[in-house]
């Protein structure tokens, strides 16, 4: 079997899978992911719904994102160990080492730094790349829209003060 | 803990979006295929925002190009209905910067980093702890926080915006997207990590 697909093959393959989850022969509601993420928090932190608005008002969409976190964890699992062969403990990406620094505490530091900003954004815009990026785009909303633009906008800004420059490659 | 766990599979099965097994489903596959086009990885999601790759960007087009041509029959066959999210523009334009910082230094998004976590990833586990003391934090700001999100602009799509013309619009978006897909070059982040572990043993 393949060990990677290209990106036209990764986008018509995450198509069907929309296709089946936003119709009623699937799910009848589009993939999001974000809030499973809070949802999960409020299962692991205690922070039940009778004491807590948000875990209340997210009872449903939560509980429904929160299992298929659990399904995407397995199915990232499956092919990293069957397909890509890829499944090893690692702590740095090739990447960062390249254009950061090659230091364990600094990349889990800002590794955890990162996790809080992204949930926590996600969470402020009711979104994140799954549902307001891919999901929202495919519905053409607004919301959708906007977050993408500022988002990766801001990223791409972002990314030019906290990395080293490119080197050039021979 | 254990009670929580359970009534989260209890609320699913009650709610009339599939079955739990439906959704384990659309989940495992979800997780499969960002494993398998290599999205997860660091290098495709802030790599591509640096100008290292340029996958997660292609996929993503491919993605709500194809997609959203497909959204516009299933509703106007009556087999789905949109869903659309309000936009809280202030809460939208806060979260997004917040997010785009985050996205860039992790380099996976909230389901990326589980797939990350099947693969070993450590950075992406304390990521995850990251993540989840933000929902929790998230959780018990709100009550002051969810003041300052509006003004509401209601769940708007662009065609209620531009007055209409949805078929036109979906059809405009889906081809120009298609076509930058297409365009854009391919720049694949060589990482000697991914290779067959017998042959870069000797590399390191």
């Amino acid at each position: 079997m393949l060990r990677k697909i290209p990106w036209w093959a990764g986008g018509l393959l995450f198509s069907l899978l929309f296709f089946f989850s936003f119709s009623e022969w699937g799910a009848g509601r589009p993939i999001g992911a974000s809030t499973g993420m809070a949802y999960l928090s409020t299962v692991l932190f205690g922070l039940d719904a009778d004491t807590h608005e948000y875990t209340a008002l997210i009872e449903t969409s939560g509980a429904w994102e929160g299992v298929m976190l659990i399904g995407v964890f397995f199915g990232g699992l499956f092919m990293s160990i069957f397909v890509t062969k890829t499944f090893h403990i690692s702590y740095i990406p090739t990447l960062w080492k390249a254009r950061k620094n090659r230091s364990v505490p600094s990349r889990m530091l800002w590794s955890f730094v990162a996790g809080f900003l992204l949930v926590y954004g996600a969470r402020l815009a009711g979104g994140c790349n799954a549902g307001h990026i891919l999901s929202g785009g495919s519905q053409t909303a607004v919301s959708g829209m906007i977050f993408t633009v500022v988002a990766l906008g801001t990223g791409m800004i972002t990314g030019r003060f906290f990395y080293k420059r490119k080197e050039k490659r021979a | 803990m254990t009670e929580r766990i359970v009534h989260m599979f209890d609320v699913v099965a009650a709610q009339g979006h599939g079955s739990v097994w439906t959704v384990l489903f659309i989940g495992f596959c979800f997780g499969a295929i960002i494993l398998w086009s290599r999205l997860d990885k660091f290098e495709k999601m802030a790599g591509f925002m640096i100008f290292e790759d340029t996958l997660a960007p292609r996929m993503a087009m491919m993605t709500v190009a194809v997609s959203g041509l497909g959204f516009y029959l299933l509703v106007h066959g009556g087999y789905a209905e949109y869903q659309v999210k309000p936009t809280l523009l202030a809460g939208v334009l806060v979260g997004a910067v917040l997010f785009g910082i985050g996205l860039v230094i992790l380099g996976k998004c909230p389901s990326a980093f589980f797939v990350s976590v099947s693969e070993g990833r450590v950075d992406a586990l304390v990521g995850v702890l990251g993540g989840m003391v933000g929902g929790a934090v998230f959780t018990l700001t709100f009550p002051w926080v969810k003041n300052l999100l509006g003004p509401d602009l209601g769940p708007i799509r662009l065609s209620d915006v531009l007055g209409g013309y949805e078929l036109a619009i979906v059809l405009v978006i889906s081809l120009a997207l298609l076509v930058a897909a297409y365009l854009i070059p391919t720049v694949d982040y060589h990482d000697p990590a991914d290779e067959p572990k017998t042959e870069h043993k000797s590399v390191n």
